[in-house]
């Protein structure tokens, strides 16, 4: 029964890191984009390319991380789907004329490096990873 | 201009390195994808023009998309295909070159030779990477008549609105010019009696698409019709049987005839369900000097219903049931194709998949040609799929 019971609050446990570590992705933007929210359903429109400009009337261009924790992260908890999925949709906009591929970069200090600098680019990194110069937005 | 494309392709494939990623200065990007495939058919039903009754690898497909941004708001690019399919293609053909305007997401326009966006899976149907069965449903996305449905020369205006609690509606409007090649696929049976269409046949055809994502979560609803033109063009006939082999001149004519497509898809979690219904009616006259006009009518009505799931990250499972009967054809197995199909794909990663699918073919209206099949068509196959492809 105790190892049954240490069995559960293993469990638990992970399933708890694991529901913190989703909430370590972060969403962030160009300091040209007036909203300072993001609702979940818009930030997939423009992450799936079925959007370019948030309510507020934003043009946004999202960049991606090319692969990692972070990113998976990222598509499960905001996209509601896993990096081959999500990629296989860009490419079918691709291949079909409809858009272009988001740029997808190495690091999150990338990520942050060229959001800082683009206008209306949009892109996740980590909670914890430096991000002077963008706004973070949150995610209703 | 095939010597034109493989330069392209040939330039294209130079700057690899860089493969996927945008060229920063210029904006521009390059991506591709190839796939080869395997057809085995359990009895003596040959499929595709292929020899699939004793296993044939005759299908292949290598695509270069070449695409740039110079401003904002505009981009422009150009997809070229080589496809091989038993008989069919063994040819670089352009899949789209096109300028792309878009305004906002309420209003934006393509120009060039575009993708017609009608029916679920049109503008996507030949796109092996973006989804998981090697064969769409036949009757509606066939591979071996692509070139009447794909794409035409005019331009598509698009958009989305935002209806608030009424979910977002999607329109597409399209008005062209489309180009079906003498190879294609719809005038096989015609090639193999000994008609042909030197010129292939063109003809305008316009139409819309409304696709409405509903309030609820990865439910949508969608409706198209796609209008054709009358259209003709001239043929030559030398006989393929009989005494006679002497070459007659003619004209050969379709009525206007108009598709509506009337489709839904579910996606949420690892599911994804979709379904679609499709009518075609359309007569064709062929009139050859000397002799009487003779008259085909296809009244094809077309169903299928489709579902998947990812069973893993990297594997993803599925089925789908569909049916196409000619109802202007006479009884027998060669009115109707009904297909049970299962299937499964996996993704090593990013870049690289395959897939493996068996159909429970029953009739014969699609797919099978009188040539590869000498000794006639069994009522039932089974065909045996393998796929594997590469994209960056």
């Amino acid at each position: 029964m105790k190892k049954l019971l240490y069995a559960f609050l293993l469990v638990a446990s992970a399933s708890i890191f694991a529901a913190s570590a989703q909430a370590q992705a972060i969403v962030i933007a160009n300091p040209s984009v007036k909203s300072s929210d993001v609702s979940k359903s818009d930030l997939r429109d423009v992450f799936t390319g079925a959007a370019t400009s948030l309510k507020d009337g934003s043009h946004v261009t999202p960049v991606l991380l090319k692969s990692g924790t972070v990113n998976d992260e990222f598509l499960a908890a905001f996209i509601g789907k896993n990096d081959t999925s999500f990629r296989a949709g860009w490419r079918s906009l691709v291949f079909s004329g409809q858009a272009s591929m988001p740029r997808s970069l190495d690091s999150e200090a990338a990520v942050v490096e060229y959001v800082a600098h683009n206008s209306g680019a949009i892109g996740y990194i980590s909670k914890s990873t430096p991000h002077e110069g963008v706004k973070v937005l949150s995610v209703k | 201009m095939k010597r034109i494309l493989i330069g392209a392709a040939a330039l294209a494939l130079s700057v690899i390195p860089c493969v996927g990623q945008s060229l920063d200065d210029l904006n521009i990007q390059i991506h591709g994808y190839a796939t080869q495939g395997f057809l085995y058919t359990s009895n003596q039903d040959n499929v595709f023009t292929t020899t699939s009754s004793n296993g044939s690898a005759a299908w292949s497909e290598a695509v270069i998309n070449l695409g740039a941004a110079p401003m904002p708001k505009l981009r422009v690019g150009i997809q070229a295909r080589y496809f091989l399919l038993g008989n069919y293609g063994n040819s670089i053909t352009i899949d789209w070159a096109q300028a792309d305007y878009k305004v906002n997401d309420k209003f934006g326009l393509r120009v060039g030779k575009v993708k017609t966006p009608f029916g679920l899976f049109n503008e996507t149907q030949d796109i092996d990477p973006s989804y998981m069965f090697a064969l769409l449903p036949q009757g509606l996305y066939s591979i071996a008549s692509r070139n009447s449905q794909l794409a035409e020369y005019g331009g598509v205006l698009y958009g989305t609105l935002n209806m608030n609690t009424l979910g977002k509606l999607e329109y597409r409007g399209w008005d062209g010019v489309r180009a079906v090649s003498k190879d294609d696929g719809n005038f096989l049976g015609q090639r193999e009696s000994g008609t042909t269409l030197p010129n292939g046949i063109s003809g305008s055809a316009i139409g819309s698409t409304l696709r409405w994502k509903l309030p609820v979560d990865g439910l949508m609803l969608g409706a198209s019709l796609n209008y054709v033109f009358k259209k003709s063009a001239p043929i030559v006939n030398t006989p393929t049987t009989g005494a006679s082999q002497t070459t007659t001149n003619g004209t050969e004519t379709v009525s206007p005839f108009s598709n509506p497509y009337y489709f839904a898809k579910y996606e949420h979690s690892k599911v994804m369900l979709a379904g679609e219904v499709y009518k075609n009616a359309a007569k064709q006259f062929v009139a050859l000097t000397g002799a009487p006009v003779t008259e085909a009518i296809n009244d094809d009505f077309v169903w299928y219903a489709m579902a998947t799931y990812k069973v893993t990250d990297k594997l993803t499972a599925g089925v789908y049931d569909t049916q196409d009967i000619n109802h202007g054809a006479a009884l027998g197995p060669k009115r109707y194709t009904k297909d049970w199909v299962i299937s499964g794909r996996y993704d090593f990663n990013q870049f690289l998949y395959a897939k493996a699918e068996e159909h429970f073919i029953d009739g014969t209206r699609t797919d099978f040609d009188v040539t590869l099949n000498p000794n006639g068509l069994l009522p039932s196959t089974k065909l045996t799929i393998f796929k594997a492809g590469v994209s960056f």
